[in-house]
């Protein structure tokens, strides 16, 4: 639904300025349309329904 | 046999010929620097060449008394990769004004440990955030097959080098699929191991999750090779194996006699040029695979790739993203910008669905020894081309060149690209992948399907 549309423009004013990422207007649409494209990529993921059993599989060893 | 000076040899040629006494290593790397200058105007592969250090290398070579199983084998390596003396620049300016590496990198040292003598630095995408090869502060390495199209990227430079036939071997790396993009457009037999299995210490990061490290070649013997010289533990990374080195190149003549082999399908018989499905076909019709898996979730794998690889490449960048915008390509700039401000909960599940994308992978090879599938949807593109068509449907160049390749480094399968030369167009690759550890299985596919003429890698 169109109203359910998140406002990605000022997603990335806010969390730009919640981490202090200065974006310079030149370079703001182009990370807007990024950022676009990442929710577009990442449907597939945010779809997927896990379990609580699954954690990560990290390589880390102590 | 080819004649060992020329660009047509191969490292197993060239090591024979200089173990053998035929010729002598600074010979073979006289030729091989003469021939990076001649190519360098029109590929634009290299961005150091060391011909002092090398040809001291080779003065070595010669005096010793066993100088190794790759004796005399110029390589270069994709300038991600530490080389003594030299600011580590992974295809950026910001790193070019770094510091210079103290020594080589760890794959650098194995190679000339075994007789191999290192000859330059590769061109590369940016941070190696890229499927291209294109850099706007190096200029784009250009496909020796015809010099107006990619090499595909992110190890651009190591695909040309080889493919122009500079060198017969350079090492890449290959977070999403940047050994196998420009193993498959460049028309270059390409291996990325399983994740760990090579050690990455001493080269610059991207995304410490999926980063691998391997070699392209124009034989698959010469893959073989290199990977043996280059196995085994290092505890200098700490995802790399403990398992002691597991020669392959004893079992390439061994022929496919009970492999079981399949073709993917579902998610890779999508979404690609009918020449990239005639690729597969051609290969599983001479391996005489008629059998299908499916890989499952595969459209959930490669998202979770790109969303690990976004964020935590932008996470690594953070602080020059803060201070030096100004100084990353373009290209690379605003991708690694998006990907600082994108949700932590996208990063956690892409983590969690790792594993279980991962178990349930790993059960089909209780059935199956090597899958089949495309390498890249399409042949080479057009340098500076954005977007392209793939299905009828339009999709940006840089993201879809990876769609085939990233569903499987994720989860740090072993992968060997094979080249089909096709007689009228650029060449493509196909994915020989394996279970994790059994590299040997791959590689026995590949050198069966180059026996049988199936698949070589001339050079341009």
């Amino acid at each position: 639904m169109a109203k359910d549309k998140p406002d990605v423009a000022r997603l990335v004013d806010e969390a730009a300025k919640a981490i202090g990422l200065p974006i310079a207007p030149e370079y703001r649409p182009n990370v807007i349309l990024n950022v676009e494209r990442a929710l577009a990529i990442a449907q597939p993921l945010l779809e997927v329904e896990l379990g609580d059993e699954l954690t990560p599989a990290p390589v880390y060893r102590p | 046999m080819s004649d060992p000076l020329s660009k047509a040899a191969t490292a197993s040629e060239i090591a024979h010929a200089v173990t053998t006494r035929k010729v002598k290593a600074a010979a073979v790397v006289d030729a091989a620097l003469k021939r990076i200058e001649a190519a360098e105007p029109t590929v634009n592969a290299f961005t150091d060449i060391l011909a002092e250090r090398a040809r001291k290398r080779a003065a070595e070579i010669d005096a010793s008394k066993h100088p190794g199983p790759l004796a005399g084998v110029p390589f270069a390596v994709k300038n991600l990769f530490d080389i003594a003396g030299l600011p580590t620049r992974a295809g950026s300016k910001i790193n070019n004004d770094g510091p210079k590496a103290a020594r080589d990198g760890a794959l650098i040292r194995r190679l000339e440990a075994a007789g191999a003598i290192l000859v330059g630095g590769l061109n590369m995408g940016e941070y190696a955030y890229d499927f291209t090869g294109e850099n706007a502060h190096y200029g784009p390495s250009r496909n020796p097959h015809d010099p107006s199209r990619m090499t595909g990227g992110s190890s651009g430079g190591s695909g040309a080098a080889v493919a122009a036939g500079e060198v017969p071997l350079a090492l890449g790396s290959d977070t999403n699929g940047s050994i196998r993009v420009p193993s498959s457009l460049c028309g270059l037999f390409g291996l990325k191991p399983t994740y760990g299995r090579l050690s990455r210490a001493g080269s610059f990061p991207f995304v410490d999750a999926l980063d691998h490290l391997g070699p392209i070649a124009r034989s698959t013997e010469d893959l073989a090779l290199s990977f043996d010289a280059m196995q085994g533990p290092d505890p200098d990374d700490p995802a790399c194996t403990h398992m002691p080195p597991d020669p392959t190149l004893p079992h390439l003549a061994e022929g496919i006699e009970g492999l079981r082999i399949a073709v993917a399908g579902d998610y890779f018989a999508k979404g690609g040029e009918p020449e990239a499905c005639e690729a597969v076909a051609t290969v599983a019709t001479a391996l005489d695979a008629s059998h299908t898996v499916v890989l499952p979730q595969a459209a959930a794998a490669r998202a979770a790739a790109y969303v690990i690889t976004a964020i935590e490449g932008a996470q690594l960048h953070l602080p020059r993203l803060k201070t030096r915008p100004q100084d990353f390509d373009p290209d690379t700039r605003e991708r690694f910008m998006a990907g600082a401000l994108l949700p932590g909960s996208w990063y956690v599940k892409a983590q969690r669905f790792r594993r279980h994308y991962r178990a349930n992978v790993l059960k089909l090879f209780n059935e199956v020894d090597v899958v089949l599938a495309p390498a890249t949807p399409c042949t080479a593109p057009k340098l500076g081309q954005v977007m392209m068509k793939l299905g009828g449907v339009e999709l940006p160049v840089r993201a879809s060149l990876g769609l085939f390749t990233q569903p499987i480094s994720f989860i740090g399968l072993p992968v060997v690209v094979v080249p089909l030369q096709r007689r009228r167009g650029l060449p493509i690759g196909v994915q020989l992948i394996a279970r994790p550890y059994n590299e040997k299985a791959a590689l026995r596919v590949a050198a069966f399907l180059e026996k049988q003429g199936v698949v070589s890698a001339p050079p341009a």
